[in-house]
This record gives C-alpha cells, sequence and structure tokens, in this order.
C-alpha cells in the first residue's frame, strides 16, 4: 500500500523504547526543576485531551493550519512557475540570481514584525511571512529541477515533433516534479513554523497564540500542549506529502536507503 | 525499391566552435561524400571516436556542420546558424540513439505512442499500429511498466519502435546496440531486419562492429580515421532475408568481412 510505509517490526519496537526514553528524560527533567518552569509529559498529555475535548486544540491549530496552507499556496506556486517561465532566458535568471540568493538568505522571520505593521494582526500578515518563507526555498528547488533536465530526452521529443510547449508540459515538467517535491518538502515545515512565529509577535487566534498566552500566564502546560499540535500539524502534512509523492511518482525507481530499510 | 537518392551528404565538415579563448577544434569531419537510396539499408563502420554520432547528429539537425551540405529529397537542409536547426527536420528523420532515452515517467506504451501524440496523430489505426509493433519485438505484456522495470534489450526495443511507429523517411541509427549483451543484440538484429523487411525504411546505420555492419546493410561505408571522411564502399553481397544468428555460415559473409577489414584502419 503506498500510503503505509513498509517499516519491520524490529523498528516500530525500538522506536517505541526511544519514545519512553525521551518520555522518562522529560519525567524527570520536570521533577527536578519543577512542574512551574517544565511542565510534565502527563500533565501535557492530559491539557491536550482536555483541549481537544473542549474544542480550543482543534480551532487554533486549523488556523495556524489555514495560515500556513495558504501561505504555502501564495509562495509556492509562483516559486513553481517562474524557473519553466525564465527557462528560456539565462540571463534573466542571472541577472535575478544574487537577489534571489539574497532573498533565500535573509532571515525572513525578522521581517514578521514588518508584515504585521503592513499587513496588520490579521491572516495575512502571516501569510505574507510563510510565503516569503516558501517562496525561495521551492524556487531553488525547482530551478535545480529545470537545470538538471536531460538534454537527450528534450533532443528525442524535439526530433519526434515536439513543440516548445508540449516539450515544456512532457519532458521539463515531469522532469522537474521530483525536485519541486524535495523543495516543498523541506519548506512545509518551515511554512507552519513561520505561522506559529508570526502569531507569537501578535495575534488573537493560532497555536502562537496559544503559546503566548500559557507563557503570559505562566502555564508550561499549555505551551507544551499547543507546542506538540503544531508538531504533529508539521508531521501530518509531511504524511500528505509523502502519500502525494509516491502517488505522483510511482515511475521512479525505488531508492533504498539505510533509514528506510530499518537493516 | 527505387534508385532515387532520397538523403545527399555533400563534402560535408565540421569542427567544434572555439570556447573560452581556445582555438577552433581540429576538423573531425572533412569532405565526407555520401549519398543514401530510397528504401536502402545503409551501414557505416568506423572506430570509436571516428566522428560518426556527429555525423549522424548534423544529419539530424541537433548539431551545426561547418562545411558542406545535405541535401534531402531536392533540397538543401543544413545550416550554420544553431539557432536555425530543425532536429528531426520536422518529423522526416527518425534518431534512435546509443543510450534509449525514453521517459522514465512514462509506461512502455505511452513512451512508444509520444510521438504519435506529440504530432496529434494518436488514432485507432495508429494505436492499433504501435500495438502491433510491440508484439513483435515481443513487449506484449510490459505495456504497463516503466523503463526502470525493464530490461536493457527490452528498453533498446521500445526506442527502437518508438521511432518506427511514427514512419519517418529516414532513420538514423547510432549504435542502438553497442550496450547490450551479444546474444540480446544478435535477437535485436533479427527484430530490426523483420521491422524493416516490413516498411522498407531508408535506414542509416553506424556501427564499429564489421559483423554487424555486414548482418544489417544493403551496403556499408567505411569511415577513415579523423578527420573522417568515407574511406571505402562496399555491397554487400548476402542475399535477404538474412539469419543474423547464422550469419557467418552465409556464403560471401568471409569475404566481405576481409575486404573491410582491411579498409577499417
Amino acid at each position: 500500500m503506498f500510503w503505509l510505509p513498509s517499516i519491520r517490526w524490529r523498528t516500530v519496537a525500538d522506536r517505541g523504547v526511544v519514545l519512553v526514553f525521551i518520555l522518562a528524560a522529560w519525567q524527570i527533567g520536570s521533577a527536578i526543576v519543577g512542574t512551574y518552569w517544565l511542565s510534565s509529559p502527563w500533565a501535557t498529555a492530559s491539557r491536550f485531551a482536555v483541549l481537544i475535548g473542549n474544542g480550543e486544540l482543534i480551532r487554533h491549530a486549523s488556523y495556524t493550519l489555514l495560515e500556513a496552507a495558504a501561505g504555502t499556496f501564495m509562495g509556492g506556486v509562483p516559486a513553481v512557475l517562474l524557473p519553466f517561465l525564465l527557462r528560456r532566458h539565462p540571463i534573466l535568471v542571472a541577472i535575478l540570481d544574487p537577489f534571489m540568493a539574497g532573498g533565500y538568505g535573509a532571515p525572513k522571520l525578522a521581517f514578521a514584525p514588518l508584515f504585521i505593521l503592513w499587513f496588520g494582526i490579521g491572516i495575512e500578515s502571516k501569510i505574507a511571512l510563510v510565503a516569503s518563507v516558501v517562496f525561495f526555498i521551492v524556487y531553488f528547488a525547482t530551478l535545480s529541477g529545470v537545470r538538471a533536465l536531460d538534454a537527450k530526452l528534450v533532443q528525442m521529443a524535439q526530433i519526434a515533433g515536439a513543440s516548445e510547449r508540449q516539450l515544456a508540459r512532457h519532458v521539463v515538467m515531469p522532469g522537474a516534479v521530483p525536485a519541486i517535491f524535495a523543495g516543498f518538502r523541506i519548506a512545509v515545515p518551515y511554512a507552519v513554523g513561520a505561522a506559529v512565529i508570526a502569531e507569537l509577535i501578535s495575534s488573537n487566534r493560532g497555536l502562537g497564540y496559544l503559546v503566548q498566552t500559557g507563557v503570559t500566564n505562566f502555564d508550561t502546560t499549555s505551551v507544551f500542549a499547543a507546542i506538540l499540535a503544531a508538531t504533529l500539524v508539521v508531521l501530518g502534512t509531511s504524511w500528505l506529502m509523502n502519500m502525494l509523492e509516491a502517488l505522483l511518482l510511482k515511475w521512479r525507481p525505488p531508492v533504498l536507503s539505510i533509514m528506510e530499510t530499518g537493516t | 525499391m527505387s534508385a532515387r537518392a532520397l538523403l545527399e551528404v555533400r563534402k560535408l565538415g565540421k569542427r567544434f566552435a572555439p570556447r573560452h579563448g581556445r582555438e577552433p577544434s581540429p576538423w573531425v569531419i572533412q569532405d565526407l561524400s555520401f549519398s543514401v537510396k530510397e528504401g536502402e539499408f545503409l551501414t557505416i563502420v568506423g572506430p570509436s571516436g571516428a566522428g560518426k554520432s556527429t555525423l549522424l547528429n548534423i544529419i539530424a539537425q541537433t548539431d551545426t556542420a561547418s562545411a558542406g551540405e545535405i541535401v534531402f529529397d531536392g533540397t538543401s537542409v543544413t545550416t550554420r546558424d544553431s539557432r536555425a536547426l530543425r532536429p528531426g527536420f520536422d518529423r522526416r528523420i527518425g534518431y534512435v540513439t546509443q543510450d534509449d532515452n525514453l521517459l522514465p515517467w512514462r509506461s512502455t506504451l505511452d513512451n512508444v505512442l509520444f510521438a504519435l501524440e506529440v504530432q496529434g496523430r494518436l488514432n485507432e489505426e495508429t494505436r492499433a499500429h504501435a500495438e502491433m509493433l510491440i508484439r513483435a519485438v515481443g513487449l506484449a505484456g510490459f505495456e504497463r511498466y516503466y523503463p526502470h522495470e525493464l530490461s536493457g534489450g527490452m528498453r533498446k526495443r521500445a526506442a527502437l519502435i518508438r521511432t518506427l511507429v511514427y514512419d519517418p523517411p529516414v532513420i538514423l541509427m547510432d549504435e542502438p546496440f553497442a550496450a547490450v549483451d551479444a546474444q540480446t543484440r544478435t535477437q535485436l538484429q533479427a527484430d530490426l531486419l523483420n521491422l524493416w523487411t516490413l516498411g522498407r525504411k531508408t535506414i542509416i546505420f553506424v556501427t564499429h562492429d564489421i559483423i554487424e555492419a555486414i548482418a544489417l546493410g544493403d551496403r556499408a561505408l567505411v569511415l577513415s580515421r579523423p578527420p573522417a571522411r568515407i574511406a571505402a564502399e562496399h555491397i554487400i553481397p548476402l542475399p535477404r532475408p538474412r539469419n543474423v544468428k547464422n550469419i557467418f555460415a552465409i556464403e560471401g559473409f568471409a569475404a566481405t568481412y576481409e575486404k573491410i577489414r582491411a579498409d577499417v584502419q
């Protein structure tokens, strides 16, 4: 089944052991410094259950998810299209390159206050921040995919009579899909992170808001519950990406990595 | 078979353009002339690095010529300007390259149908023709497989019929069977001859293997060491249909082989 990673039982069991170790270390740490500073795993889990039960967590998480999704869309779509439009204009790519590299390197999270100043404390400023983070990551990933295109495949397609548009659609685009996926795989956790950070700074909803109010009220249990929720959102989107990738890239030869075989 | 020359190469020359302040390369092809008749299976033998692939690239218009011209069906087609090149010369020249160049994201069937699809000629009739070719080369049952799931020989067959299926008047073949084992290669040669008998396309087949040149061709040209020109021409006297698996036993093979070998430096 393509949506279930094939992992051996032994691996699952070992992961369980690692999880128990982490939780034990957390529990011990919290006992040492006191639950006032560091909430315990048990308290976090029960708070998580309560917040799920009363709908609070779902409400905040879906708001954060909405920001991340909208920002990923608004940043990701132009980032995918631009390298294709620029494919036949290497000079333009070269002119843009230092600016794109600068945009990629700039700490976008530092722009969060600026975006809030410009777009307000509502959803717009969060989407803008997420989009600015996602855009550069996906742009460079797509560009590398378009550049890695096999010239021989292009030549074959031209000889077979493909027009420039057919070439883009049947050869360049499918060839770049793995690189585009790699870009989004990196960008999506950053997107959720950026949404949370923007909420931390100024908002009245979202997981970042939950973290912020938790800290303000010296309620570390709420902070951990919110962070746990954000982590689960990232894991969920990663799982969704894996599923989509398995479906779209089933033509690729299977790659056996040490991490996947579990041996 | 008509005796008309379908494609003529006249005094062709090629040297690669200067790059990074260096001089242009020495001539890799110089004063090379030959012609191929409609329906003829022409083989060209030459050592590695003799400029065989470069010659085919120029004919296929994926590379420019530096001198001379190529005349297709009475009109001159060579160009010196790389931007004016028309790869495949508007679908009149098919090209089976050394690498199979199958699109990895397309199944066998979709790879075979690729040219028909982009040319807008996909219909009941052409699809049936493609399926016939797939059966003829033993790929039936593998239509839905992706290239990475096929053996090397199967990929070669798929690449071969992908070009045959859209029926270009001239087909260039650049050592298409070089990378497979001896048994598979003989089988692929037999398959190719069978397919050629069905359609009698004009084929220019380049190889470094003298046996292959004799087994397949009506006529074999021998390329000189670089700069490449035609060093010798041999009519292959072997009758058709030929059994390529038993080519050594056919009368006249040994004598032809000796003559060509003497010309290949």
